[in-house]
């Protein structure tokens, strides 16, 4: 059981990625004049010491695990989201500029909040979608200028016609206190966190429990059978893309709701991006990605610490978690992509 | 009458000067897809020469060498990218985009080893007006070249064959991996140039994020320009025209974001089939394993 485990591909994918965070991380340390010990002792008492660095961590980990559960929805049915970015802050136009627009009473804001996040990511997920289905446009390039189209139109937004006074016209107004998500513990934490966790759990039912999951799994794994089989392929890649970006537009949304307390356009340091790397480390399941997500919240939250603590450049992570993900590029999901 | 003109030729002066580095990063893209490997990370390519020209310049007061040492630090991380998609035939999108993540950070993190400061690198000797006329230039030469060798050439067809059908390339006698890792490398030679015009011509230093999502324009010149070193530069130099049109016209009350918006706009319609038949080499982004 062991011995069969030691040769798998995912053990294979856990040591490189060690290799890589531990071997980059200490030369870049020592490149800085840092001894290695001090600047990852940084790093991870950064991410853990304290009930306060804990929440953040957590916090940095529910701002990954969404839009990565998204990525790997459509990763799963062979489309390459790569959108995640734009989609999440689309979401979270959408719940700071509605949140802000119309307070609702009570236990009626942050359900709308939510909801206006998760259908404005879906939407923005669904154009690629319809244009894979109608036209057999390449939905990775599709996504990728949607990105910045996204970032493009919501700051024009938000400065523009659908202005709400927030500081220095980059934000909307302000979320009524209903619309705010509790926070646990006296902390940072919000029950976003939980969300995050329950919807790993349903999405992983989805997708080894039901007919969809089924259906989407095939359209990745083998399109021509599952085409042969009487999957509308199609049908099947508009409803996992407009899937796909609704997690990530729900993500963007509790970032808003949970953290912000209002749209801005700096939203996101490139959660969607980063979230690849990590439903990648995730192997693409959603319960082996919430694991994954703990390891990259921890690095996100650790990295600030390390650079204030250690003086090592927190610019190490991302550096990090762009070979992480050049050297976790191949795999499984390449091998059933572009046949529409 | 002579105000006009002087404005008409200010537009098409800075139309040149927008235009360039988007060339350059679109002929890049352009061979590599010809040959069947979508480069993404043209973005991180154009960092990798952007910064370590600045670097060399700096360290060697030589402008000239500064800008060679650019292509070469192009051409390196294009080799990484091409090592990793034709001989271990990893997805191209995915390691394109950690290639963009690691070129940023490493030149974020560069600037803080070599300056001790972050944000931006210090002033340094740059290629200078006659410099940028060059770049400008070769832009125009490099991207004639480029239509000759791939429309006139036995590599041109070679490369060709490798974006459409790398198993019948191979069959016969093309070895459909090499070919396809130097026409990514010298794709990124060409899209460092783009890079080295950004922070050695236009400018004399680094700062982050300087190239500003020039990478990805780039990639939607290449589909607006279908696949043509020729059509690239159109889309280029189209692109370039709004973006030096920008000032003037957001005085006259367009959104600047709309503007910004409009090459990656112009993509999505190509992609869609809207602006004529489009159609990407039918091998490009697919690894190429040999049975």
């Amino acid at each position: 059981m062991t011995a069969a485990f030691l040769r798998t591909r995912a053990f294979r994918d856990i040591v490189v990625v060690l290799v890589l965070v531990f071997g980059v991380g200490s030369i870049a340390m020592l490149l800085a004049h840092v001894s290695p010990i001090v600047g990852f002792g940084a790093l991870f008492d950064g991410a853990w010491g304290t009930k306060g660095e804990i929440a953040e961590t957590l916090v940095q980990t529910t701002n990954l695990l969404f839009p990565a559960l998204g990525i790997a929805i459509a990763f799963r049915a062979g489309l390459f989201n790569i959108g995640a970015e734009g989609q999440l802050v689309m979401g979270g136009f959408a719940a700071g500029w509605l949140g802000a627009q119309f307070p609702l009473p009570g236990y009626l804001a942050v359900p709308m909040v939510l909801a206006a996040g998760t259908l404005a990511g879906g939407v923005w997920g669904a154009i690629p979608g319809i244009m894979r289905a109608r036209f057999k446009a390449n939905e990775v390039i599709a996504t990728l200028m949607l990105n910045v189209v996204a970032i493009l139109l919501t700051t024009y937004l938000v400065t523009g016609p659908l202005q709400q006074g927030g500081a220095n016209g980059s934000e909307t107004g302000p979320l009524p206190k209903a619309a705010q998500l509790t926070h646990l513990f006296d902390t940072q934490l919000t029950w976003a966190f939980v969300l995050a966790l329950v919807l790993a759990f349903v999405l992983r039912w989805v997708l080894q429990g039901t007919v969809f999951g089924y259906e989407l799994r095939a359209a990745g794994d083998a399109p021509e059978a599952a085409k042969r089989a009487g999957i509308d392929l199609g049908r099947t890649a508009l409803i996992a893309m407009s899937l796909s970006g609704a997690i990530a537009g729900l993500g963007g949304a509790t970032i808003v709701a949970g953290a912000l307390h209002r749209f801005n356009t700096g939203l996101s340091p490139g959660y969607g991006f980063i979230a690849i790397a990590v439903a990648l480390v995730g192997n693409l399941d959603p319960l082996w990605i919430v694991v994954a997500s703990v390891a990259f919240g921890m690095l996100q939250s650790g990295g600030i610490a390390m650079q204030a603590e250690a003086g090592v450049p927190k610019e190490v992570v991302s550096l990090i978690i762009g070979l992480v993900i050049i050297a976790l590029a191949g795999r499984r999901v390449v091998a059933s992509l572009r046949s529409t | 009458m002579n105000a006009t003109l002087a404005a008409v030729m200010a537009i098409l002066g800075l139309t040149l000067i927008k235009a360039t580095p988007l060339i350059y990063a679109a002929l890049g893209g352009v061979l590599s897809e010809r040959a069947g490997v979508v480069n993404i990370g043209l973005e991180g390519i154009l960092i990798a020469g952007a910064f370590t020209s600045v670097v060399v310049s700096g360290a060697t007061g030589n402008p000239i060498l500064g800008a060679l040492a650019g292509v070469l630090a192009g051409m390196l991380l294009a080799a990484i990218l091409a090592y990793v998609t034709t001989r271990l035939a990893v997805d191209q999108i995915v390691a394109g985009t950690g290639l963009n993540i690691a070129a940023l950070a490493g030149a974020a993190f560069g600037l803080v080893l070599v300056y001790h400061q972050p944000g931006a690198s210090h002033e340094v000797p740059a290629l200078g007006r006659t410099g940028e006329t060059v770049l400008v230039v070769l832009a125009f030469v490099a991207a004639g070249v480029l239509h000759l060798v791939l429309t006139r050439t036995p590599w041109g067809l070679h490369v060709r064959a490798c974006g459409e059908d790398p198993s019948a390339a191979d069959s016969a006698g093309i070895d459909a991996l090499k070919t396809r890792f130097w026409a990514v490398v010298i794709g990124g030679a060409i899209a460092s140039l783009g890079g080295v015009y950004l922070s050695l011509a236009e400018l004399d230093l680094y700062s982050d994020g300087m190239t500003a999502g020039r990478g990805f324009i780039a990639l939607a010149a290449v589909i607006f320009g279908r696949w043509t070193p020729l059509g690239a530069t159109g889309a280029a130099l189209f692109f370039g025209f709004f973006a030096a049109l920008q000032f003037s016209l957001q005085r006259a009350g367009v959104p600047s974001e709309l503007l910004q918006a409009l090459p990656y706009l112009a993509a999505l319609v190509a992609l869609a089939g809207f602006a004529g038949r489009v159609r990407a080499p039918a091998a490009d982004g697919v690894p190429y394993v040999r049975s």
